[in-house]
């Protein structure tokens, strides 16, 4: 059975709400937008209940026929809302955003709203947390050095977001040079083209090795050093990469 | 026709219209059983000064037509008699109720604990609202049938009315001795009250509307919500 988790008093009032009435003939929404854990959330709750989704409107007809308990996913993207008919019947509907208000105030007897995860920082930090531990097991490496800290945090998306930037900061991280040289080889190889390619292509490897370098050693007179180029050779390549 | 040998008063007693005898300084003599109700809601003074103001101008009885209200009472009328200068007698005349033109749906309703409804909508205030709130309720209140997606819509749009309140109260307790009419029988009172220093009332007619679909008398003040709901078993 899936498992919903929230530290957010919000959310625990919502999971309240729907515990009170499992039992009755009432019909609900969570709105909110995508990648907040609505339809987790209703799957959590109501583990036996039909799943439809409001893009089939003629499922979601059938559905209504058949079942007294169903969660509708994508309300939003039902074209005959007006014309259902939920009565005596358990229904849980989960929609991106509020199309019609009239027609939700109407049909819904419950109307909750699933805040975005910057919103619940309580939350975001256990869901990052869980996409480490997913990612480290399905990516097959070891984030045990890396403190979740430094992991980076993406909620324009809310957890889609989230996820996509800490599967990637950790693949990245735990390249080594045989890694990097494939990347960049898969890379060129789909790429290269036209009759300028050593120039443009050179800046995967320049751009970052200037940018770590300035990073880690500061100024532009010692990384010239460092890297035993002339410092207007350098000045010249932070300049043709863009480098603020 | 010789009626002195006849008791009247359990007549009186079981009247549905409150009467109240006072003697010449306010104080009461006799009450019935809906007075007593109706003393839930209003002072004696104030009933006395009622009386005081219709009274006929001279012995005998004076029937005067006004609009009263006291909570859910309303009153189309009142009676102020005395036949001698110790006792004063004032009788209301209840208003009657609107009938809802609906009937009721009765596939509709569904045996539900009313307690249930009610925190699961509490609950739902507390996602958008975080005003303080007082529930006293009485658990011992028996399941009843319910309409309960209309009725959950209506305690969503009572309860919205208080989004902005400060320390709401909120009541729900069977009405001790008060009845209401539902298919020609007597069903007892649940009363839900909501009250704080003042709400919205952009949702008044919403509130109307839906209560009077599911049978729910309603009234609706400037800081207050009252809804009596019929138990029906």
């Amino acid at each position: 059975m899936e498992q919903f988790f929230t530290r957010s008093e919000h959310v625990q009032n919502i999971i309240k709400g729907f515990n009170l009435t499992k039992t009755l003939f009432v019909s609900s929404i969570i709105i909110g937008e995508a990648h907040t854990g609505k339809k987790l959330l209703a799957r959590s709750l109501f583990p036996d209940a039909y799943v439809v989704s409001g893009e089939n409107q003629e499922a979601v007809e059938d559905a209504l026929q058949t079942y007294d308990e169903l969660i509708i996913t994508d309300f939003e993207k039902l074209s005959n809302q007006e014309s259902l008919n939920f009565d005596n019947k358990r229904i849980i509907a989960t929609a991106n955003y509020v199309g019609n208000k009239h027609i939700i105030d109407t049909l819904f007897a419950f109307i909750y709203t699933l805040p975005p995860l910057k919103e619940r920082p309580e939350d975001t930090e256990y869901i990052k947390a869980h996409f480490v531990k997913e990612a480290e097991e399905n990516l097959m490496l070891s984030a045990h050095d890396i403190p979740l800290s430094a992991m980076p945090v993406n909620l324009s998306k809310n957890s889609q977001s989230l996820k996509s930037a800490i599967y990637k900061y950790l693949m990245t991280h735990a390249m080594n040079q045989k890694d990097i040289q494939e990347a960049i080889h898969s890379y060129i190889l789909k790429n290269l083209d036209g009759n300028n390619g050593y120039k443009e292509y050179i800046g995967l490897y320049e751009k970052p090795l200037i940018e770590a370098g300035l990073e880690k050693f500061g100024s532009q007179l010692q990384l010239s050093q460092i890297l035993g180029i002339n410092r207007n050779t350098l000045r010249k390549k932070i300049h043709e990469h863009g480098i603020d | 026709m010789n009626t002195e040998s006849i008791n009247f008063q359990s007549f009186v007693d079981w009247d549905n219209s409150p009467f109240i005898l006072f003697s010449s300084l306010g104080k009461i003599l006799y009450l019935n059983n809906a007075a007593e109700i109706l003393f839930g809601y209003v002072t004696k003074k104030e009933l006395f000064d009622l009386a005081l103001a219709y009274a006929p101008q001279d012995f005998g009885h004076k029937t005067t037509t006004m609009s009263l209200n006291y909570d859910s009472f309303t009153f189309y009328a009142i009676t102020i008699g005395y036949e001698n200068e110790d006792q004063i007698s004032i009788r209301f005349y209840n208003a009657p109720r609107v009938r809802p033109a609906t009937p009721i749906e009765r596939d509709k309703l569904v045996n539900t604990d009313i307690n249930l409804l009610l925190e699961a909508n509490i609950a739902l205030f507390r996602t958008k609202n975080s005003n303080a709130l007082q529930l006293l309720t009485d658990h011992d209140i028996p399941e009843f049938k319910i309409d309960q997606n209309n009725f959950s819509k209506l305690l969503r749009k009572t309860l919205e009315a208080f989004r902005a309140s400060d320390s709401i109260h909120i009541t729900l307790k069977l009405l001790t001795g008060e009845h209401v009419i539902i298919d020609g029988k007597k069903k007892p009172i649940v009363q839900l009250s909501v009250e704080a220093n003042g709400r919205y009332s952009d949702a008044d007619e919403e509130i109307k509307n839906i209560a009077t679909h599911c049978h729910i008398a309603h009234l609706l003040k400037e800081r207050s919500i009252k809804l009596e709901i019929p138990l029906i078993g």
